[in-house]
C-alpha cells in the first residue's frame, strides 16, 4: 500500500463527530426521546387551545316575548367576538330538554331569568349578562318615556385616552412564557445530553476501545469529537422542538407569536451552546474517572445538583426577574445558562449584563476545556477503581508531555 | 527495523520495565514471552505510545517513533476493545479512516479482511452479537485494516480455537512475508516456537534471553539424551562416568552428559543392559528454555539486591 494516500491527522475530529451522530441517531433511545419531547411540546401548546375552543360558538335559546333580548344578544356577541345562535323554544319544558341535551348553552325564560345546565360561565356568561343588562336598560328607558336611541348615544362615551411614559410591552407575557418553556427544554437537553456524553466516555473506557483509539487519536481529539457530535444532536433536537412548538402555537392560535420570540429562541440557543460546552466537559471529565456504567450516576451527581439548582434559580427569576439574587445568578456561570434567558425575556436587562454574563461563561468554558481535557487524558486509560481527580490531573499532565516529547 | 532501546518504566516503587531492549527486522515474527506481570503489556503499550516510558526510546527505520509514525502501526491491545454496538464493517472502516485511509480504501480493506478472517457474513452485525472467537477475529482485523507498517499484538491467540489460531497465524505470516515486522506476546509457547523467527523472554521487566530459538538452545547448551531400555535392571547407568540421570521412568532414562563423554559408550552400555528401543538427543522445548531463563533471571535478581519484587508478581 502506498504511503502517499495517508492524510495528516487533521480531519480526525470530524470523523469522531460523524461516528457519534451516525451511531446515535440509530439508537432507539434517541428516537423515543425525540418523539416524546415533540409530543410533550405539541400537547403543552395544543391543550389550552382545545380547552378554550368550545367558547367561540355559543347557542342561546329564548322562551316568550323577548325581542329586545334577541337584538341585544346579537350585539353583545359581536362585541365579544363570538358566534351566537339564537333559537326560540315553545315553553320551559322544551327549553329544559334542549339545555339538557347540550343544544343550548343558556335559555332566557322571559327577560330576567336564564336557564343553564350547571352554571353560567365563560364567554356565554359575558354575552348573556351584557345582553340582559342592555335589554333591561332599554326597557326601563322606554318605560320612563325617554328616547332610547338618544340615551344610548349620550351614554356612548369614547374610551379615556391614556398616555404612558413607559408603556408595558404587550408581548411581554407571551415572551416570558416562551422563555420559561425554552429554559425547561434547555434543562432537559443539558441533563440528557450531558449524561449521554458521560455514558459515551465510560462506554469507550469499559469496552477498552479507547486504547485502540488513542493509538491514533489524541485524547483531546476524541473528547472534542464526542462533545461536538452529541452537542449537535442535542442542538438539532432543540431546534426541532422549538420549531414544532412555534408552528403548533401558530396553528392553534393559542398565542400570536410575538415579535420577541426570535430573540428568546436566540437566547436559548446561545445558552444551550455555552451551557452544553460547560457541562459536557465536566460530564466527560468526571465520567473518565470511573470504569463502569453503574458508577456514572454517582460520579456525576454534583452536576445534577448544579443543573437542578440552576433551574430553581431560573424559576425564582421567572417570579422576580429584578431581584438581587436573579441579577447575580444571571451573570455568574454556570447559573447564567438558565437564569439569563428568563431575565432577558422580562425585558429589563441592560445589554451590558447580557454581554458580561456571556463573556464570563465563555471564559469559564475555555478554562474548563483545558482542565477537563487534562483530567480526561490522565484518567481515560486507567481502568479499575475510581481514579482521583488529583491523580488524573497529574497523569494528564504527564501524558500531554509524552505526546509532545515523542 | 523496529528497535526498542533501554525502555524503563516505573509505577511508584514498582519497576515494570528495566532497560529493555530488542529489535525486530522487517518480515520477522518476534515472539514476546514472559510470565504474567513480566512487563510484556507495558512494553507494547509504550511501543504504541499509549504509555510514556520514563527512559529509553522506540525507533522505526532509525527514527524515534512519533505520534505520526505510530498511526501507521497496527495494534491489538491486551484488553480487547471495540464498540459493542457498532456494526463490524462500519467499525473497521471507522478505524481505517482514523488511520488515514480514504473512504473507498477503508471499505475495500474491511471487506478483504472480514473475508480473509472468516467473518464476512457477520459484516452487518453489531460487534456484541458475535461469539468471542469471532470478536477476536474482528479485533485482529482492526489491527490490520489500515495496512500497518508494524504489527504489535498483545496475546492475539488467547481464547481462539485451533481453526481460529490457524486463520490468524496465516494472516500474520502473510503480513510478515510482505515485509512487516510482527511482535506478538503469547503464553502458548508451542505456537511461539512454531511461528516465530525470534523470541524474547522477559522476566521482571528485564530481557533475560533473546534470539532465534536455535540460538537460545545453543546458549542453553545442556542437551539431554533419552535412552529407553525397557527390560534393563534399574540403575544400569549408575556406574557410567560423567553421566547425570535427570529422570527415570519405566525403563526410560533422561541423561545429561558431562563434557567429553562419548555418547557411543553410553549406547554400548545400554545395549549390554537390554534391548534398546530409543536412543536420541532431545532439543529442549521453548517451554523448557523459558523455565530455565526465568529461573536464572530470578536468581540473578536475588543476587542483585532487594528490588523489583512487585514487578515479578
Amino acid at each position: 500500500m502506498s504511503r502517499a494516500d495517508r492524510g495528516a491527522p487533521r480531519g480526525m475530529v470530524p470523523l469522531v463527530v460523524r461516528r457519534e451522530i451516525s451511531t446515535r441517531v440509530r439508537e432507539r433511545s434517541f428516537l423515543i426521546s425525540t418523539v416524546i419531547t415533540l409530543l410533550i411540546v405539541g400537547a403543552v401548546v395544543a391543550i389550552p387551545a382545545v380547552v378554550n375552543s368550545g367558547d367561540d360558538k355559543i347557542s342561546v335559546g329564548l322562551v316568550g316575548n323577548t325581542t329586545t333580548v334577541q337584538s341585544a344578544l346579537e350585539q353583545a356577541a359581536k362585541v365579544q367576538d363570538v358566534t351566537v345562535t339564537v333559537t326560540s323554544y315553545a315553553d320551559e319544558a322544551a327549553a329544559r330538554s334542549a339545555v339538557e341535551a347540550g343544544d343550548a348553552d343558556a335559555v332566557f325564560l322571559g327577560t330576567d331569568r336564564v336557564l343553564v345546565d350547571s352554571e353560567l360561565g365563560g364567554k356565554t356568561e359575558q354575552v348573556v349578562q351584557t345582553a340582559y343588562r342592555q335589554a333591561a336598560a332599554a326597557d326601563r328607558i322606554t318605560a320612563a318615556g325617554l328616547d332610547a336611541a338618544a340615551v344610548s348615544r349620550a351614554l356612548n362615551v369614547p374610551p379615556l385616552a391614556v398616555t404612558a411614559i413607559d408603556p408595558p410591552d404587550p408581548d411581554s407575557d407571551s415572551r416570558r412564557g416562551a422563555a420559561f418553556f425554552g429554559v425547561l427544554l434547555l434543562y432537559f437537553q443539558l441533563i440528557g445530553y450531558g449524561v449521554w456524553v458521560a455514558l459515551g466516555v465510560v462506554e469507550e473506557k469499559s469496552s477498552r476501545v479507547v486504547e485502540l483509539l488513542l493509538a491514533t487519536l489524541r485524547p483531546w481529539q476524541l473528547l472534542t469529537g464526542k462533545v461536538i457530535g452529541i452537542g449537535l444532536l442535542g442542538l438539532g433536537q432543540l431546534v426541532l422542538t422549538g420549531l414544532v412548538g412555534i408552528v403548533a402555537a401558530l396553528a392553534t392560535g393559542v398565542v400570536d407569536v410575538p415579535s420577541g420570540i426570535a430573540g428568546v429562541a436566540g437566547q436559548v440557543l446561545i445558552w444551550f451552546l455555552l451551557g452544553f460546552a460547560f457541562y459536557a466537559c465536566l460530564y466527560a471529565a468526571l465520567a473518565s474517572l470511573v470504569s463502569r456504567q453503574e458508577e456514572v450516576q454517582n460520579v456525576t451527581a454534583p452536576l445534577s445538583v448544579l443543573l437542578v439548582g440552576s433551574f430553581f434559580l431560573a424559576l425564582g427569576a421567572q417570579g422576580s426577574p429584578d431581584s438581587g439574587l436573579s441579577r447575580v445568578t444571571s451573570i455568574v456561570p454556570p447559573f447564567s445558562t438558565m437564569v439569563m434567558p428568563i431575565r432577558w425575556a422580562s425585558g429589563n436587562v441592560p445589554l451590558w449584563e447580557v454581554g458580561l454574563s456571556m463573556l464570563l461563561m465563555v471564559i469559564a468554558v475555555v478554562l474548563l476545556i483545558r482542565v477537563a481535557g487534562r483530567i480526561y487524558a490522565g484518567a481515560v486509560l486507567r481502568s479499575g477503581p475510581r481514579v482521583r481527580i488529583k491523580e488524573a490531573l497529574a497523569a494528564g499532565k504527564d501524558s500531554d508531555r509524552a505526546v509532545v516529547r515523542s | 527495523m523496529l528497535e526498542l532501546d533501554g525502555l524503563t518504566k516505573r509505577y511508584g516503587d514498582t519497576v515494570a520495565l528495566s532497560n529493555l531492549s530488542f529489535s525486530v527486522r522487517p518480515g520477522e515474527v518476534y515472539g514476546f514471552v514472559g510470565a504474567n506481570g513480566a512487563g510484556k503489556t507495558t512494553a507494547m503499550r509504550i511501543m504504541l505510545g499509549v504509555l510514556a516510558a520514563d527512559a529509553g526510546e522506540v525507533r522505526w527505520q532509525r527514527q524515534p517513533v512519533t505520534f505520526e509514525t505510530r498511526r501507521r502501526f497496527g495494534y491489538m491491545p491486551e484488553e480487547r476493545g471495540l464498540y459493542p454496538k457498532m456494526r463490524v464493517a462500519e467499525h473497521l472502516v471507522y478505524l481505517a479512516r482514523l488511520h488515514g485511509l480514504d473512504a473507498p480504501a477503508a471499505a475495500r480493506a474491511a471487506d478483504e479482511l472480514t473475508e480473509r478472517l472468516g467473518v464476512a457474513e457477520r459484516r452487518n452485525d453489531a460487534v456484541e452479537k458475535l461469539s468471542l472467537g469471532n470478536q477476536q477475529r474482528v479485533q485482529l482485523a482492526a489491527a490490520l485494516v489500515h495496512g500497518p507498517e508494524v504489527l504489535v499484538l498483545d496475546e492475539p491467540f488467547s481464547g481462539l480455537d485451533p481453526v481460529g489460531v490457524d486463520a490468524l497465524a496465516g494472516v500474520l505470516l502473510e503480513r510478515a512475508r510482505g515485509g512487516v515486522p510482527v511482535v506478538f506476546s503469547s503464553h502458548q509457547l508451542d505456537l511461539v516456537e512454531r511461528l516465530c523467527d525470534s523470541v524474547g523472554i522477559i522476566n521482571g521487566g528485564r530481557m533475560v534471553a533473546t534470539g532465534t530459538v536455535a540460538e537460545l538452545r545453543a546458549q542453553e547448551g545442556t542437551r539431554q539424551l533419552v535412552v529407553t531400555v525397557p527390560d534393563a535392571p534399574p540403575g544400569w547407568t549408575s556406574g557410567l562416568p560423567g553421566v547425570t540421570v535427570v529422570s527415570e521412568r519405566r525403563g526410560e532414562q533422561v541423561l545429561e552428559l558431562a563434557d567429553g563423554v562419548d555418547d557411543q559408550q553410553i549406547l554400548a552400555a545400554a545395549a549390554r543392559a537390554g534391548r534398546v528401543e530409543q536412543f536420541s538427543w532431545r532439543q529442549p522445548t521453548l517451554t523448557e528454555l523459558f523455565r530455565e531463563a526465568v529461573s536464572e533471571g530470578d536468581q540473578d535478581e536475588a543476587g542483585a539486591g532487594p528490588v523489583r519484587q512487585g514487578a515479578v508478581a
